[in-house]
């Protein structure tokens, strides 16, 4: 579905300081159909990574291959849900879910019977004459699942899509994505800064490391799947706890904050 | 238990007048007519009426001896307003999106924007009259003044509003295949339409002082001549309750305004640009 090979991008630096790595020589392939979540520390390039595959900035060095063509700028076979939600507050939620349809071309009509029904799907049916401002948080981020869907895509790339939300929010939403992504199985790129959610809605895990940002490592998640069915116990589980802990032992060296203070948790970090 | 409603009801009343903003409208126009009146009793002079007469004198300007006078000097005055108020929106608007969009643009015009915001617009009537004439109640030179003087906010405020659009926004449009003309039907105007809106209110403020200050200071027609003769025949009481109806009709115009912005921008509270910087 995605081939990433030797992806390099830089940021030019702040006048006169160094230009920044964002991303170096990053090899990687999604899966058709595969929920991967990509996670690590702040300014690893996670989300650096999602906007190259986006086509919403370019890179340096390197082939990054959608379905076998070459990226050079948004398509409609890739869509995005955003950590802000991004939705435009002067519409309602049918428009706005409708906004991809809309800049495909495709008629009024159509493009709201599949709105409609999107909209059903995430669970906000009846709310399609709201504005965004009346919605909370949690229904607003499902509008926006709803505009990604809306436009049958190959790939949903997701950025921190649950990061804004509160705790029980992100929860329930999680739920919902596992559902609806267990019913369409569509290819995701998930991005968090959560080991948790990582481990709960991958089937890989991609592990990033900063400064410069690359791939630390890629760890398969054994659980079966439909998960939605049985969060609580796949939560209880021995390998997600294990997993957890593993990738916790390595984003905690990664940290800016980390003292070393304890020379044990450096010797103890890579399995 | 209908007399515990009841009460409930008398109370929920007195609460909606105690916080209606008119009360306290009526309260501090109250204030300051007593205080007039008060200060203005004992010392009669010409051009210094008292409250009560100055009120008296607005009904006999609207419809009694003098009103074919004020509707005359009314009309030619707003004129002007009209022609160089709607010059100002349609120049104005697009000059301040393009000027936030695009640099070069802006790089080019923030001379021009600081000249039009801080120079003292009355110290170029004088270039006015004598480049565009004073000829059939010099309708050119008096737009041009009103346009110069209202066109600033319009600009200034176009420009907050498209520079403050959410860039995540414009990423999610370009995401789903926006091109820059569906960027700017979509995501652009809409974003800054509160904005453009605060800035039609600004600039119309500005408009009405532009319209009467150059009547006053050079060209004497419209409502400034009107003022004038009454200044000079000593009129007190008309003078001021013609500066009286000048005053209502912009506060009518602005209140206008909030409501159009109210119906095409209904999403969210209006942000403030003061008056620019």
């Amino acid at each position: 579905m995605i081939e990433i090979k030797g992806l390099s991008k830089a940021f030019p630096g702040r006048r006169g300081s160094e230009p920044v790595q964002a991303l170096k020589d990053v090899d990687l392939e999604v899966r058709d159909n595969e929920f991967l979540t990509v996670l690590g520390p702040s300014g690893c390039g996670k989300t650096t990574l999602l906007r190259v595959i986006a086509g919403l900035v370019g890179h340096d060095t390197g082939t990054v291959l959608v379905e076998g063509k070459p990226v050079t700028g948004p398509g409609p076979e890739r869509a995005m849900v955003f950590q802000s939600f991004a939705l435009m507050p002067w519409d309602n939620v049918l428009t706005n879910v409708a906004f991809g349809l809309e800049m495909q071309g495709v008629d009024k009509k159509t493009r709201e019977m599949k709105a409609l029904e999107l909209i059903e799907m995430v669970g906000l049916g009846g709310f399609e004459k709201r504005l965004p401002g009346e919605l909370s948080g949690g229904m607003q981020q499902r509008v926006g699942l709803a505009r990604a869907l809306a436009v049958s895509p190959k790939v949903l790339l997701m950025d921190e899509p649950f990061g804004a939300l509160d705790e029980q929010t992100r929860r329930l939403l999680q739920e919902e994505l596992l559902r609806i992504w267990e019913a369409t199985r569509t290819t995701v790129v998930f991005i968090t800064h959560s080991m948790e959610e990582a481990v709960l809605l991958g089937d890989r895990v991609v592990l990033m490391r900063p400064r410069p940002g690359r791939i630390d490592q890629i760890l398969e998640v054994p659980m079966a799947r439909p998960r939605s069915t049985h969060l609580d116990s796949v939560e209880s589980s021995g390998e997600f706890t294990a997993l957890v802990g593993l990738l916790w032992n390595n984003l905690r060296v990664m940290h800016s904050d980390v003292r070393r203070t304890h020379p044990a948790t450096q010797a103890e970090a890579r399995p | 238990m209908a007399e515990t409603t009841l009460r409930i009801e008398r109370v929920s009343l007195v609460r909606r007048v105690l916080d209606s903003s008119t009360l306290y409208r009526l309260i501090a126009l109250g204030v300051f007519g007593g205080l007039w009146q008060l200060a203005t009793l004992n010392h009669k002079s010409l051009l210094i009426p008292t409250f009560a007469d100055t009120v008296a004198a607005i009904p006999d300007l609207l419809f009694g001896a003098q009103s074919s006078a004020l509707w005359n000097a009314m009309y030619q005055s707003n004129i002007a307003l009209v022609i160089g108020f709607a010059i100002s929106i349609v120049l104005g608007i697009p000059l301040g999106l393009l000027i936030g969009r695009f640099h070069r643009i802006e790089r080019f015009a923030s001379l021009y924007l600081n000249i039009l915001l801080v120079t003292p617009m009355a110290a170029i009537i004088p270039l006015l009259v004598m480049s565009l004439g004073i000829r059939d109640g010099a309708v050119p030179a008096r737009v041009t003044l009103i346009v110069l003087f209202a066109i600033v906010m319009l600009i200034v405020n176009s420009r907050a509003g498209i520079r403050q659009v959410d860039p995540a926004l414009i990423e999610m449009a370009r995401c789903f295949g926006a091109g820059e003309l569906s960027i700017w039907r979509r995501i652009l105007i809409p974003s800054s339409i509160p904005a453009i809106m605060t800035g039609v209110r600004l600039g119309l403020g500005r408009a009405i002082t532009g319209m009467v200050v150059i009547e006053l200071l050079l060209i004497a027609v419209g409502l400034g001549s009107l003022i004038q003769r009454f200044e000079a025949r000593f009129e007190g009481a008309h003078l001021y309750a013609l500066i009286i109806i000048v005053v209502f009709e912009a506060l009518i115009l602005i209140q206008v305004v909030r409501w159009i912005e109210r119906v095409v921008a209904p999403w969210r509270k209006m942000p403030t640009f003061g008056g620019g910087r």
